[in-house]
């Protein structure tokens, strides 16, 4: 049957075009990272644990002065709190202490003594406070640029004449002259301090330098949170809820329906109260219920990430078997009077064997679109139901990360938004084009 | 022809008597087929003829309680009696070990009668694997057999493959292999060449010939093709808006009907051209079947009939069975005046 259904018409179709290969190269990718995460390769503590200062932006965007002094500082802070409190401690409590200061692969040298290690933050300190003066001369200058341009907004509205405008204008020009030649100045001051902690906590070479790397790739979240981590760990999080939710439901849709239209009378009766009732429940409102209903219950744990799903998969597969069941339940009314299932009553198999064997494998194709357009629909409604609060709990998701980030982008910090939104995107739009392919190439009127 | 074997015959294998099956719809019930009877007797070949809509396929599919359950009744007053049970009211576990087993069916539509998901060899093996007892490999060489001998070339690679990949008429040649391999008593073939051209038609009217002699099946052949008749049958019914309006042998019939509608059909099948002037048409009854929903007091045939006269309008005439074995349902049939001589088979 296998062997058949890649030989089938239908297939050869599908295969011959280009967009659904490469939306299927696209999944498979996705799926392997999936699988990645699964087997523990990015853990819960990879996505919370802090990985450098707040907000930092990605690797398009140079961070801002005022970011890197800050991240310079909240670092040095640590580091002096650890060489204080480490001084007279024995040297295995020192070292624990120093691991502890690690930001995951970038670690205090394990050959780097304690002694060795506070000299260098009280030079990296010293670094630091030479920046001081130019920093302050910065601000300074920047707040009378200010004050100047206000002033010269309210001379041009007062009609004040042309010479005072020119002057004040004239000094305007010599202070942006002059801010501009200590920028570079306070540049490479940073530069040095940054140099210093690097001496202290060093990027390592090859493999874990790489994976540091990819952690500050897309930047920080606002609680200093790799958000390429975030965004790689959410996509187990996805195919998890996907592929449960939709294996679930069109299993539950193609059977129900597939019996409904095979049996007609009660069970054809039953299944279809069981339709209008449930399609006239949004998910969203079932899923408020269910929350209700699981309160309280191991089902409500943000401990137990896992199974804080529950009640996101049974809202969805409640509500999205509907579509299936009607779907299967049209087409199987339509096999139940070919002559291939009179063929088959007439050597004299069973009703329920007919309907297994004979019946549900000609709606295969219907499955594979259902399971497609059912992965589609469980992942965006995730992310409406976690963006509510309603739905991931305890461990990111895309959902997750957008309604985290809702104030940053305020801000203009776009990144874990942005982040969110492309990983989805590319998932959703490749498993669009698969089920328009299926569609085409299954759909007997496109044939 | 027959006539030697009818006398001599033994009992029948089937006995219709008083088949009436309605349906329900949405306009109210309806009388597909009324008061239908007759024998189907071992390892003969019985026609049922009549135009589309006359009732064939609701005949057959009564007998194989093939009919949607839910809106199908059969008159209790009917009875389908076939090795001492009655097929109209048995249970469906009686049911299911007769169809196939004893009675087995092909369809008309060889695109669709066979499941496109399955290969051949797997359909016929399932239904193998339902009535026997033979173990996977006698299974798969019997399933060989079958499809050697409705004469499938290379059985061994076409047990292989899916039904797309066979012709029209391997397909229905499958189906009778299907049909077959459990060796049934009653083959019923519900216009099995209808849907195949005219020389894929004669193969397969040729090799269910052979078959009836070799398994010594009796086929009840439904079809609209009184052509086919004469190839292959030896008794013959013709049915009309439901009813049965003559029986008779072969021979009989083609050569006296007594019906005017029979007689009427018998000269609107094209005949070999000499016998026929070039370029006279072909005469074909005048008028239209009556529905169902309106079918008239008298004979259902009245309208169409030359030689209706009043006692047609007011009443339905009977089947009546004559000395020769031969019934038919009109007030007036039309009488055999110079009996032909019967030369013996
Ligand atoms: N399921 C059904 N519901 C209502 N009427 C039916 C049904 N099946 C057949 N009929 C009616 O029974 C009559 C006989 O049909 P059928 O036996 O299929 O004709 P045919 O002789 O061409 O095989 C037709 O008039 C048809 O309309
Ligand atoms: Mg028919």
């Amino acid at each position: 049957m296998i062997k058949k259904f890649f030989k089938s018409r239908g297939v050869r179709k599908f295969l011959r075009s280009k967009m659904a290969i490469a939306s299927l190269g696209v999944i498979s990718v996705y799926a392997l990272v999936a699988l990645v995460v699964f087997a523990g390769a990015i853990s819960l503590d990879d996505v919370t644990n802090r990985v450098g200062v707040e907000r930092m932006p990605g690797f398009l965007q140079q961070p801002s002065r005022e970011l890197r002094l800050q991240a310079v500082d909240l670092r040095l802070k640590a580091m002096e709190s650890v060489a204080r409190r480490g001084a007279d401690s024995t040297p295995e409590e020192q070292r624990r202490m120093l691991n502890e200061l690690s930001l995951f692969e970038r670690q205090v040298p394990d050959e780097m003594l304690f002694d060795e290690y506070s000299t260098l933050v009280v030079s990296a300190r010293q670094a630091y406070d030479n920046t001081g003066d130019a920093q302050l001369e910065v601000e300074d200058l920047a707040d009378e640029l200010v004050a100047i341009s206000e002033e010269l907004h309210e001379m041009k509205s007062e009609g004040a004449s042309a010479e005072d405008i020119s002057a004040l204008k004239d000094e305007q020009k010599q202070m942006q002259v002059e801010l501009a030649s200590i920028m570079p100045e306070l540049d490479s001051l940073i530069d040095i301090v940054e140099a210093k902690m690097l001496q202290i906590q060093p990027i390592p070479k090859g493999m874990s330098g790489t994976i540091y790397k990819l952690r500050l790739s897309l930047g920080t979240d606002a609680k200093g949170a790799s958000i390429a981590m975030k965004g790689l760990y959410s996509v187990k999080i996805a195919f998890q809820i996907g592929l449960i939710v939709s294996l679930i439901s069109v299993f539950l849709g193609s059977f129900l329906g597939a019996a409904a239209a095979f049996y007609g009378g009660w069970v054809d009766n039953a299944v279809m109260w069981l339709v209008s009732t449930l399609s006239s429940i949004p998910y969203l409102v079932l899923m408020a219920v269910l929350i209700v209903a699981f309160r309280g219950t191991i089902f409500d744990d943000a401990q137990k990430p896992g199974l804080a799903l529950v009640p996101v998969y049974t809202a969805f597969c409640l509500t999205f078997w509907i579509g299936t069941c009607r779907v299967v339940r049209g087409e199987v009314m339509k096999i139940k009077e070919l002559e291939y299932v009179q063929a088959a009553t007439s050597i004299g198999f069973g009703k329920s064997y007919i309907l297994i064997k004979h019946i549900i494998p000609n709606t295969l194709h219907i499955m594979f679109i259902n399971f497609s357009l059912g992965f589609i629909g469980a992942i965006k409604s995730e992310v409406i139901l976690s963006f509510l609060g309603l739905g991931v709990k305890g461990q990111p998701s895309w959902g997750i990360m957008i309604a985290h980030a809702k104030d940053d982008v305020s801000s203009f910090f776009f990144w874990e938004v942005l982040t969110a939104t492309l990983f989805m995107f590319g998932l959703v739009l490749a498993f669009n084009i698969v089920s328009d392919a299926l569609q085409d190439a299954f759909d007997p009127k496109h044939v | 022809m027959t006539d030697t074997k009818t006398t001599t015959r033994q009992e029948p294998i089937l006995k219709i008597r008083n088949l009436t099956t309605r349906f329900r719809t949405d306009r109210g019930i309806v009388t597909a087929i009324d008061d239908v009877s007759f024998d189907v007797y071992p390892g003969e070949t019985l026609g049922i003829v009549g135009e589309s809509g006359c009732g064939k396929t609701v005949t057959s599919k009564s007998i194989m309680r093939l009919l949607p359950e839910h809106i199908t009744i059969i008159d209790e007053k009917s009875s389908m009696e076939f090795e001492g049970i009655n097929l109209a009211t048995t249970s469906n576990g009686q049911m299911r070990k007769v169809r196939g087993n004893r009675i087995a069916m092909i369809f008309q539509e060889p695109m669709t009668s066979l499941n496109p998901v399955f290969t051949v060899g797997w359909q016929i093996d399932e239904a193998l694997k339902y009535h026997t007892k033979l173990s996977r490999s006698q299974r798969r060489e019997r399933s060989i057999e079958m499809l050697r001998l409705v004469e499938i070339p290379n059985p061994e690679q076409r047990i292989n493959e899916y039904p797309h990949q066979l012709s029209g008429g391997m397909r229905q040649r499958v189906m009778i292999a299907m049909a077959l391999c459990c060796e049934p008593d009653v083959l019923i073939a519900d216009e099995p060449t209808t849907a195949l051209d005219v020389t894929i038609q004669a193969q397969i009217l040729d090799l269910m010939n052979g078959l009836k002699e070799k398994l010594d099946t009796a086929i009840i052949l439904i079809t609209h093709d009184l052509g086919v008749v004469a190839q292959v049958c030896d008794r013959v019914q013709v049915m009309y808006a439901g009813r049965v309006i003559e029986s008779a042998s072969v021979y009989d019939l083609f050569h006296t009907p007594r019906h005017p509608y029979t007689k009427a059909l018998l000269e609107s099948i094209p005949k070999a051209a000499k016998t026929r002037v070039k370029s006279a048409r072909l005469p074909a009854i005048e008028g239209i079947v009556p529905s169902l929903w309106e079918l008239p007091k008298g004979c259902r045939f009245q309208d169409r009939c030359s030689i209706a006269t009043d006692h047609c309008i007011e009443l339905e005439p009977d089947l009546i069975t004559d000395e020769n074995n031969r019934s038919v349902r009109c007030h007036t049939p039309i009488t055999v005046n110079n009996a032909p001589v019967r030369e013996n088979a």
